[in-house]
């Protein structure tokens, strides 16, 4: 016998280690955030989604440099600008230091193109004289050694133009040739390449930005701030793993020490954490074959959820009685156990119809999980634990408990006074019902934000909140929609109403308006002709502007730049970023900085005959979320229902039923009624949580609802139970400590539940009275 | 110049105002006023809008008016912060020579070199990276100014005078 039970124990050994094996060779984490978020319905949800990992704001770090004079200051943000100008994980470095390499060589004919100069005068004779006699005067300022290497190719100095085009109207104060902010901290804005959602290449990038500036000379006294959504990335990432890790561990051990209490047996311990091994195994299985890649957090949250599988065991160890073989009291005690876990796995179907990718790959773990743990607390579990066994019914402190619950008051009525109860704390809890803003998930510390507010103030950076949208059929379509929009925004700025636009066409305008620009250029004879006549008098060289009608008849001549063309230019990239192939059409993303009268903005856009419109992004969130909580409403209920069918089935009788679900739905309502009254407004974590509850309070009033008419198998079921609550207590009030609000969410309603469902499934279940009478 | 074929006369004032303050006033060949003021360069010319920039942006104006307004303060250690500065006496004529310290500046400005006699500077000679070079006839030397003059000349008027 006991060979057979060493036997099937190695084999169950073996078959988990073939398990982990598959796992580690095929199981991929991913780390996108995104995939935590609600699935965007609309399009304006599908840019918010798009804008949130992948837009330029997204990507944008905000860097800081502080310590040392301000010429020091200036001297490493050069060189940090230059390094990072190199490195592959940066598509835009600037530092308010204007570099004409931002423009490629090639590209620099195309100036006249790209100017608005030519829009308002023609280059002739007159043009060229004045232009040419300024520069004289300008050569014979102190600053003619600025001007000198740009005078053979451009004498007009359209460059220059260009530059004060393209610089924003609002940017930061410059010393030493770089900006600084009015704190005295040199500043410079950094794009990755990678999404703002990914702490994977963010973290990447970070480092590779850290790495240069500590290799850069005479930086050791100073130092660097980093701020921007892919830096709060990864710190919410890393404080995530942290606090998943120290908590853990804290729970897991006082896991084996409430275990080892309850049991006094190693053994029981050891082989009882076995099915949830198999069931935790399982699960990742079902993911790999399920999915491409398994999300880190699903994995975290997954065996948080997993949890509730460990009350198998317990229920298995508790109800044996002395002498009696598990194998017999396991199967005393399926039926119950059966309807626990199809129960339960009906509550994390709602997990499932929520449509958020990471959920569904939780439902996916946890139902798979939670049948693995289940059948094999079922099937294999029985075979390999010891024979005889301690019966927990005999404890002393168990059965005066048991007496002491027995007489407690326990009026049929008491359910009037809680409904009563709840509904009044919901009717006068403070604050909103709903938390409908996705930011306030965010488990950044206040003082990093206020940090990133004033650095993004100073830089002059772009709202993260408006954005202005362009769509056309194609490319050349949305800068000629952008083109109609520039006077109309124009205004706007001159009415105060936003501080500054960025759009596509200021830097690329579209190909009629080169065309016409072009069109403006004289031939190279012509230009020769007017450049004699008005260089006449002047002391240039003859020969000096050879390269300026170069560049005129090559720009006269050229095919216009088309957005592809534009874009390989380091400063194309800036375009690149503006402008997104959706789908058939193409679509312009424009940025507003200092917006401060959104519907006055809104109505500029729409009155310019354009398909153009202001998105506010915080209102398209507002709106992903409260669809996405409607959605979730929806499957909850349907689980609900399911969940009364299942019970009122497997229980055959519509009274017992009612005994079971009475109280798990008073303690749900309970655990809002509750959070509401402390002013917490309900986020979608929250549901997701007391759905977890409502599953685990299920199985207490499954098992006191059990009328078995004998007070040993009575203890039996309280000592199981109390294991149960204490375990859960203890994993998730420590989640209820946690700094990160989804976490935090959890725990706290989660724990709360655990203890109302408790107390109400002991106060409203129905034999107690018949035990008394005994 | 290398990019004129003959030399660049401009005749003017300019004036020291106190502090970092300085204003060039040119009288020919055009009417130009410059003032440079808290950092900023606001300049004038006869039919155009004032222009102004910061000085940051032009790091090698700064090195300028350092070396100008130290000149005129008589501030030799302000001077040395900038340039490495070099001394040369023959009886009571001198000459100070003036090389950028900063990398950047000396790309562009090779050095300063002031000519004069007694307590008065009588000539200041900018010789640029490029092979360029502007001289400023200060003084009573500024009347003797040739109508035709040649880069040649000038550098023996300026440098003559040592």
């Amino acid at each position: 016998m006991r060979g057979r039970r060493l036997g099937i124990l190695v084999a169950w050994l073996v078959a988990l280690a073939l398990l982990g094996v598959i796992v580690a060779t095929h199981l991929k984490v991913g780390t996108d955030l995104r995939s935590f978020m609600p699935a965007p319905t609309t399009p304006d949800q599908k840019l918010l989604m798009d804008q949130v990992g992948e837009g330029p704001g997204s990507r944008l770090l905000l860097v800081a440099i502080d310590g040392g004079d301000d010429a020091t200051k200036a001297a490493l943000s050069r060189g940090l600008a230059t390094a990072l100008r190199k490195d592959d994980a940066f598509t835009q470095v600037v530092n308010g230091d204007f570099d004409l390499g931002m423009l490629d060589t090639s590209l620099l004919p195309y100036r006249f193109l790209l100017s608005p100069t030519l829009d308002t005068g023609a280059l002739d004779e007159t043009y060229l004289a004045d232009e040419l006699q300024q520069r004289l005067d300008d050569l014979g300022s102190p600053a003619a050694t600025l001007l000198k290497g740009l005078l053979p190719r451009d004498p007009t100095l359209e460059t220059l133009k260009l530059a004060e085009h393209w610089t924003p109207a609002r940017s930061p104060e410059v010393r030493e040739g770089v900006w600084f902010s009015s704190q005295g901290e040199a500043l410079l804005l950094a794009q990755t390449r990678g999404a703002g959602f990914d702490p994977g290449a963010q973290d990447d990038a970070i480092g590779r930005l850290r790495a240069t500036f500590a290799a850069l000379p005479a930086s050791k006294g100073s130092h660097l701030t980093i701020s921007g959504p892919g830096y709060f990335t990864v710190m919410v990432n890393a404080q995530t793993r942290d606090e998943a890790d120290w908590i853990g561990r804290i729970s897991t051990i006082g896991f084996v020490v409430l275990m080892l209490v309850a049991y006094r047996s190693i053994g029981s311990l050891l082989l009882g954490a076995l099915p949830v091994a198999t069931g935790a195994l399982v699960g990742i299985v079902a993911l790999t074959l399920g999915f491409a890649e398994v999300h880190g957090i699903t994995l975290a949250f997954g065996f948080t959820l997993l949890g509730v599988a460990q009350e198998y065991p317990i229920r298995l160890l508790s109800h044996r009685r002395a002498g009696e073989s598990a194998l017999a009291a396991v199967r005393g005690l399926w039926p119950l156990l059966l309807t626990a876990i199809a129960s339960a796995c009906i509550a994390y179907l709602a997990f499932y119809a929520s449509g958020v990718g990471g959920l569904k790959q939780l439902a996916v773990f946890t139902i798979a999980g939670l049948l693995a743990a289940g059948f094999s607390t079922r099937y294999v579990l029985p075979y390999v634990l010891p024979e005889t066994v301690r019966d927990v019914a005999g404890m002393p402190w168990l059965a005066s408990f048991r007496t002491w619950l027995d007489a407690l008051p326990r009026p049929r009525w008491l359910p009037l006074p809680i409904v009563a109860a709840v509904l009044a704390m919901l009717v006068f809890a403070p604050g909103p019902f709903w938390q409908n803003d996705l930011s306030a998930l965010t488990p950044l510390p206040r003082d990093l934000l206020m940090k990133d507010a004033q650095l993004r103030g100073e830089l002059g950076a772009p709202d993260v909140r408006y954005l202005l949208i362009v769509q056309a059929p194609d490319a050349d379509g949305v800068l000629k929609a952008s083109a109609a929009l520039e006077p109309r925004l124009r205004e706007e700025v001159a009415k105060k109403h936003l501080d500054d636009f960025e759009l596509a066409s200021i830097y690329l305008p579209d190909l009629a308006t080169q065309r016409a620009r072009q069109a403006k250029l004289p031939d190279r004879a012509a230009l020769d002709t007017m450049l004699d006549t008005a260089l006449e008098g002047m002391p240039f060289r003859k020969d000096l502007f050879a390269p300026f009608v170069d560049d005129v008849e090559t720009a006269r001549t050229a095919a216009p730049l088309t957005p592809e063309v534009f874009s390989r230019s380091p400063l194309g990239q800036r375009l690149a970023a503006m402008l997104a192939h959706r789908d058939d059409h193409w679509v312009g993303l424009s940025t507003l900085s200092g917006v401060r009268d959104a519907n006055a903005v809104a109505a500029a856009v729409a009155g310019a005959g354009v398909n153009a419109r202001l998105l506010d992004l915080k209102e398209a969130s507002e709106s992903l979320v409260a669809a996405y909580r409607t959605r979730i409403l929806h499957a909850v209920l349907a689980a609900t229902a399911l969940l009364f069918i299942t019970i009122t089935l497997a229980l055959r009788s519509i009274r017992r039923a009612w005994h079971v679900l009475a109280p798990m739905t008073l303690a749900t309502f309970l655990v809002l009624a509750v959070e509401r009254v402390l002013g917490i407004p309900i986020s979608l974590f929250h549901l997701v949580a007391l759905i977890l509850a409502a599953g685990l309070g299920l199985h207490y009033a499954l098992f006191f609802e059990r009328d078995t008419g004998d007070p040993a198998e009575q203890r039996r079921t309280l000592h199981a139970t109390v294991v149960c609550v204490i375990a859960a207590l203890l994993v998730f009030g420590m989640l209820a400590w946690s700094s990160i609000p989804v976490l935090r969410a959890i725990g706290l309603t989660v724990a709360l539940g655990v203890g109302f469902h408790f107390c109400l499934s002991i106060l409203m279940a129905p034999h107690a009275d018949q035990d008394r009478l005994r | 110049m290398r990019v004129l074929d003959k030399p660049l006369i401009v005749s003017g004032e300019l004036g020291w105002l106190g502090e970092d303050r300085l204003e060039r006033r040119v009288d020919a060949p055009t009417k130009e006023v410059s003032t440079i003021a808290d950092g900023e360069v606001t300049q004038q010319r006869e039919g155009k809008k004032p222009r102004t920039f910061s000085l940051t942006r032009a790091p090698q104006l700064k090195v300028l008016l350092d070396s100008f307004v130290a000149l005129l303060a008589g501030d030799p250690s302000r001077l040395s912060e900038s340039f490495e500065v070099t001394l040369g006496r023959d009886a009571d004529r001198w000459a100070l020579t003036l090389t950028p310290r900063d990398a950047r500046v000396a790309k562009q400005i090779a050095r300063i070199q002031v000519y004069g006699s007694g307590t008065l500077a009588r000539c200041m000679r900018m010789d640029e990276a490029d092979g360029d070079m502007s001289i400023d006839l200060l003084g009573d030397l500024a009347t003797k100014m040739p109508a035709e003059p040649t880069r040649e000349g000038l550098i023996a008027q300026c440098g003559g005078a040592m």
